[in-house]
């Protein structure tokens, strides 16, 4: 398994780059995964959108769907894409230390 | 027979073993247990005495070994003509062995066999149309797939997607509340862009059912809400159903032919149901495949027809620009270089080429074909399951440079790929190689150049 250094601290990283341990989650690697995924400043919005996957995926062990990030963070579809360009499913799992999401995506 | 509590020969069908199974990241611990999987010789065997006859067993037999479908096969370019990939090969020394041996294989051949059936073939069926027999060794590795699931050597993603299907009816973990609530609440939050936007669930007798991947309401519902835009604007009569609106089937990439079974009739039931004219499915290519080629057969239908006419979203859209319910505004064409990648699934094998050919002389200016094309252009490089299967990323990454100098050829900056599996093998394309370029499905593209009638513009306008 590759490893990603940043901020002093490193990272095992599966063959799509998403952190291999969800419990080796850090502040360190939502900073690593804003700079690969060029999102020029981190706000309170992102990090709300990764609060609430990580509580979703901690309670089901699995990432939501996008409705559900929408209703409980209360922002509009368009509003998550500016915040994570590269989509729900895929920079803001990631940022969140989410699992890749299996299937189709 | 040592069973694995995770890698084991029992289907997926309840939630605590799909739950399980997402909890080992990776897989880890189910690969580990795959490795002292026994092989059960006496039904492998009972299942090829069964099934493997007439035109597989001839086609295994008649193979003259001339290699004439080497050079048909993206994985052997891409290795460097490596002669263990050449299709007749891959198949010989896979299905070839197991019917010499009767079914008397260890757990190493087993695991050479799914790693072959996976991710040295992409069911693309391109070298079929190159032998000079025809045969076509990407049904036998579909077939191989259904061996190899039936004895536990799957991997572990699509061991998750077949279990997914036989618990939701879709590839994802979505129930019907959920996905009628993302129905509402993508029209919801368009309607104030498109004035009267409707998702319409559940309408009975409409001219258009349409389906999707379940991948859209889940991380991309924007997918659904262009739809029904180009439908609104279109004029079209149409619904969704709450039940069986799911037409991919990743069962079908995992060989798990029960779950094919299942996942189509959810489909073929909602047709049923609502009595609509005729169905549309997303952009997708293997849902295509799935529930409109292959599912009549896995469903026993003997019409070999679904039980109503059914297209792909590319016959639609060319439907809709040459009928002109749907116009282009000519200043908004696109004007740079852009090439169009063709599905294996819809393309080679469907005939829908001339359609995607139409749609792109209506909104390109200057159209590029890759070469070679329509129905003898390469796999994307991650079809067949193979994008969503994190162990063989190496072998898929690999692949993808046949279409990524495709691609340059060209010298098109934008791809238009109508297909999921292929949109996101271009995309991973880019961000493994970094060529520089874009990749779309129709919708956004169309949405950005349709002539919007005036009584559907915004009051405000």
């Amino acid at each position: 398994m590759p490893t990603v250094e940043f901020g002093g601290k490193s990272f095992t990283v599966d063959e799509d780059g998403f952190i291999d341990d969800y419990t080796n989650w850090s502040q360190e690697w939502v900073q690593y995964v804003k700079k690969e995924e060029g999102i020029d400043e981190l706000n309170d919005e992102h990090q709300k959108v990764v609060a609430v996957l990580r509580e979703y995926y901690e309670k089901n062990g699995i990432a939501p769907m996008v409705r559900v990030l929408s209703k409980v963070t209360g922002f509009k579809l368009k509003h998550i894409y500016e915040l994570f360009p590269s989509g729900p499913g895929k920079g803001a799992c990631k940022m969140a230390g989410l699992p890749k999401p299996t299937g189709c995506v | 027979m040592p069973e694995g509590i995770l890698c084991n020969k029992q289907v997926v069908d309840t939630k605590e073993k799909l739950n399980a199974l997402l909890a080992d990241k990776s897989g880890k611990q189910y690969y580990a247990e795959m490795k002292a999987l026994d092989i059960d010789s006496k039904a492998l065997w009972a299942t090829l005495e069964k099934t493997c006859k007439s035109r597989l067993r001839t086609w295994l037999e008649i193979c003259a070994h001339c290699g004439m479908c080497a050079d048909s096969c993206f994985f052997y370019l891409a290795n460097d003509k490596d002669p263990k990939q050449v299709p007749s090969y891959k198949i010989q020394s896979t299905l070839g062995e197991m019917v010499k041996r009767k079914g008397e294989v260890d757990n190493d051949f087993m695991h050479m066999v799914m790693d072959t059936a996976w991710s040295k073939c992409s069911c693309c069926n391109r070298c079929a149309t190159y032998c000079p027999f025809g045969i076509d060794m990407g049904v036998m590795f579909g077939y191989v797939r259904g061996l190899c699931f039936s004895q536990g050597f799957v991997p572990w993603e699509l061991k998750i997607g077949s279990g997914m299907h036989r618990i939701y009816n879709a590839q994802m973990d979505i129930t019907t509340e959920d996905w009628v609530d993302t129905c509402e609440w993508m029209a919801e939050e368009y309607e104030e862009d498109w004035p009267g936007l409707e998702i319409p669930v559940d309408k009975e007798n409409a001219d258009i059912i349409y389906t999707v991947n379940a991948r859209e309401p889940k991380h991309y519902p924007e997918d659904l809400a262009e739809a029904a835009i180009l439908f609104h604007l279109a004029g079209e009569n149409w619904t969704v159903p709450s039940q069986g609106w799911e037409e991919t089937s990743l069962a079908m990439f995992a060989g798990d032919w029960g779950a094919c079974k299942i996942q189509v009739e959810s489909v073929y039931a909602a047709m049923d149901r609502l009595k609509p004219k005729r169905m549309v499915v997303t952009e997708c290519g293997h849902a295509y495949r799935a529930t409109v080629l292959e599912g009549p057969y896995w469903a026993g239908l003997k019409s070999g027809k679904t039980p109503i006419e059914s297209f792909h979203y590319v016959e639609w859209v060319a439907e809709a620009l040459r009928t002109g319910k749907l116009k282009i505004d000519p200043a908004k064409r696109i004007k740079e270089p852009v090439t169009y990648q063709d599905s294996c699934n819809y393309v080679r094998n469907a005939g829908l080429g001339d359609c995607a050919r139409e749609i792109m002389s209506y909104i390109a200016e200057d159209f590029r074909e890759m070469r070679p094309c329509k129905e003898h252009n390469f796999c994307c490089g991650g079809g067949g399951g193979l994008n969503g299967i994190g162990l063989y990323r190496q072998a898929r990454n690999i692949g993808l440079t046949v279409k990524r100098d495709q691609i340059l050829a060209t010298g098109a900056k934008l791809v238009v790929a109508p297909c999921h599996n292929c949109w996101d093998a271009i995309r991973d394309l880019e961000e493994v190689y970094k060529i520089g370029i874009r990749w779309s499905f129709l919708k956004p593209l169309l949405l950005s150049m349709v002539e919007v009638p005036e009584h559907l513009k915004p009051k405000d306008e």
